[in-house]
């Protein structure tokens, strides 16, 4: 292949992978909240929590590392209130997961108001005079931010942890049933308790990243549904966080031709243009209920909660 | 059943009063006088004609989307569409009233609801159908299409419905007078609030009186059992997904013909979730859903008028409905580890 195909292709891989991360980051967080049997909508409302908040603490600072860290915890601390709901009241889940989501977009929406319009540092680009020269490299790491790596990282990170730890094993067991779990000495709740939170964390990262590395800017309702999209492509990805990376990276892409086709000029209405990821989700649900074996992979204290 | 209620009533209480209590911690954590506030809210949600009318005006979208929600939920079936739903009746409202203006009230009102509800049950069956035969999460698909039909509405009054001499303003031409819904003379209360009582009204007698009814329950107790008796859960899941639609794409072009008098933009300010949040304290039922719509659709009268009289801030609705949310939620389950605390 010649260069001049690198040097066009460099940026559209760079565009996708940045516009992926934050649903990366997001779709895991629920991946292992739901392998331990808890379904979890509010992610939404963490990601918009991690964005408000990680903003907010980027702005102050002046330093994306604090505001990335914030956003974290925000989303961390607001997910232990579905954990009070789901496993101290015993509510249904779904129900919790809205009411978690209505909390957030209310409180993001009266604070976020100081934020519009404001500037944050963004990440540092991860070029250096090394790859400067180099073709398709030299563009990839210039427009590169530490996101990227940190989203394949964790993916990778989790999937090994998953198959090949005791704890790992301790949370695939109490999504396979939290009473055969208790019977041998695990504590299905302290599990539960640790996956949401931690789904908590990386919806929040994932908010984080969005607002902070990806728009560099605030707005009221910024996540637009990506956390549920998330939910969504968790049943895609067979609750396999590896699956999770390559099914991101689709929905990168397709934001990214959406973007870029409006940057040609198109003649399609913009608003048209913006359904796509939100089509792309329900199509790409269907094809997998369609084709896959449906239920084999769904962790089986989750088919309670969830058909 | 005596018993029964009566801890359905405790827990109703428990829940008002925690709730009450959040209300007046969230108005003090806002540096608010907290009592005052809440006097206030009641008086604007309820304390002369105009505020009636305002809280009757917002309670109109929010029982007809609560009842959208409670349809597939007698089912079992967790539908969270009724936003998009809602803005889908609204398009198809709409392009009734833009093939037909000309037609005489008597005719062009009926023809745009008729169509409107096409519409929303359109945007119903997709799930229901999905459901039915894939069996994919209806909760998820209603969450994600939301926001389809949202920016279909942009897309439209943007582009090929933009009114020529609107000047920039996105918005359709207005309705003409015949598509207008009547509304008591002075006030913003109109057909939509008599359509969606008779509405709440026949839904009870259909799931509590009718043949279906007990299929219903049957089918919405266990599927299998349903089944066995010859039940077909598909045909019940298509069909009240699109019923609930119908009644939330009605929402749709009432607020569109009666409140805001053209397509613009933006027609719903979550009364798709909040219909979604009535629908779930009710129990699906829509006896209780009437009075339980009036208490919140004044709730968000009373606060919209609190923003502008105590600059409360405008996401204080949406705050206090997700505090609502989480507190019936939260207190049935504590009562219960209470009692079973002092039982052992």
């Amino acid at each position: 292949m010649n260069v001049e195909l690198f040097v066009t292709l460099a940026p559209w891989a760079i565009a996708t992978l940045r516009s992926a991360t934050p649903l990366i980051f997001a779709t895991l967080g629920e991946t292992l909240t739901q392998r331990v049997g808890v379904i979890n909508l509010g992610i939404e409302g963490e990601m918009l929590v991690g964005a408000c908040v990680g903003f907010a603490v980027g702005v102050a600072t002046g330093n994306p590392w604090f505001g990335l860290l914030a956003g974290s915890a925000a989303g961390g601390t607001l997910s232990l209130l579905h954990a009070a709901l789901v496993l101290g009241a015993k509510a249904n889940q779904i129900g919790s997961g809205l009411a978690v989501w209505m909390i957030a977009l209310g409180t993001t929406s009266y604070f976020g108001r100081a934020l519009v319009g404001q500037q944050v540092t963004p990440l540092p680009s991860l070029g250096s005079p090394a790859t400067d020269g180099v073709p398709f490299l030299g563009v990839f790491f210039s427009q590169m931010t530490m996101g990227v790596p940190l989203a394949i990282a964790a993916v990778v990170f989790a999937s090994w942890w998953l198959a090949h730890t005791r704890p790992g094993l301790r949370w695939r067991a109490v999504g396979e049933s939290a009473i055969v779990s208790a019977e041998n000495g695990i504590r299905p709740n302290l599990v539960r308790l640790q996956a949401i939170v931690v789904g908590g964390l990386l919806a929040g990262f994932g908010g984080a990243i969005l607002s902070v590395d990806y728009t560099q800017t605030w707005a009221q309702e910024m996540t637009k549904g990506r956390g549920l999209i998330a939910v969504g492509l968790v049943i895609v990805a067979r609750w396999r966080p590896a699956l999770v990376l390559p099914i991101g990276i689709v929905f990168g892409l397709a934001e990214v031709a959406t973007l870029r086709v409006q940057s040609l000029g198109s003649i399609i209405s913009p608003h048209l243009l913006a359904t796509a990821p939100y089509l792309a989700v329900v199509v790409i649900l269907i094809v997998s209920h369609a084709f896959a074996r449906r239920g084999s992979s769904m962790p089986a204290d989750l088919k309670s909660v969830f058909a | 059943m005596n018993g029964f209620n009566r801890s359905r009533l405790v827990i109703a209480g428990v829940t008002c009063f925690a709730f009450i209590t959040l209300t007046l911690v969230f108005f003090a954590l806002l540096g608010k006088p907290p009592f005052e506030m809440l006097a206030k809210l009641a008086i604007f949600a309820v304390g002369d004609a105009y505020s009636i009318s305002q809280t009757l005006a917002k309670t109109t979208p929010i029982l007809l989307c609560a009842l959208a929600a409670a349809v597939p939920g007698r089912l079992g079936l967790i539908s969270v569409g009724a936003e998009g739903q809602l803005y889908a009746g609204a398009i198809a409202g709409t392009a009734a009233v833009l093939a037909a203006p000309a037609l005489p009230g008597i005719l062009l009102v009926p023809f745009m609801l008729m169509s409107a509800a096409l519409g929303g049950a359109a945007y119903g069956y997709v799930p229901g159908l999905l459901r039915a035969r894939l069996n994919i999460n209806e909760t998820i698909i209603t969450l994600v299409l939301n926001y389809v039909s949202v920016l279909l509405v942009n897309a439209l009054v943007f582009g090929p419905w933009k009114d020529p001499d609107s000047q920039g303003w996105p918005a359709t031409i207005s309705f003409p007078q015949g598509a207008i819904l009547p509304a008591l003379p002075g006030t913003r209360i109109h057909l939509g609030l008599l359509l969606a009582v008779a509405l709440a009204i026949g839904l009870h007698l259909f799931f509590t009186k009718s043949r279906m009814a007990p299929k219903i329950q049957i089918l919405a107790g266990n599927r299998k059992v349903g089944e066995m008796f010859g039940l077909n859960f598909g045909f019940w899941v298509i069909a009240l997904m699109a019923l609930g639609g119908a009644i939330a794409g009605i929402a749709g072009i009432a607020e569109v013909s009666a409140i805001q008098g053209r397509l613009q933009p933006t027609i719903s300010l979550g009364y798709g979730l909040t219909g979604f949040l009535v629908a779930w304290l009710s129990r699906h039922q829509p006896l209780i859903i009437l009075p339980v719509a009036l208490l919140v659709g004044g709730v968000v009268a009373g606060s919209d008028a609190l923003q502008l009289y105590a600059k409360v801030p405008a996401a204080s609705a949406v705050i206090l409905q997700g505090l609502l949310f989480a507190t019936a939620l939260a207190v049935p389950g504590i009562m219960k580890n209470m009692r079973f605390g002092l039982e052992r």
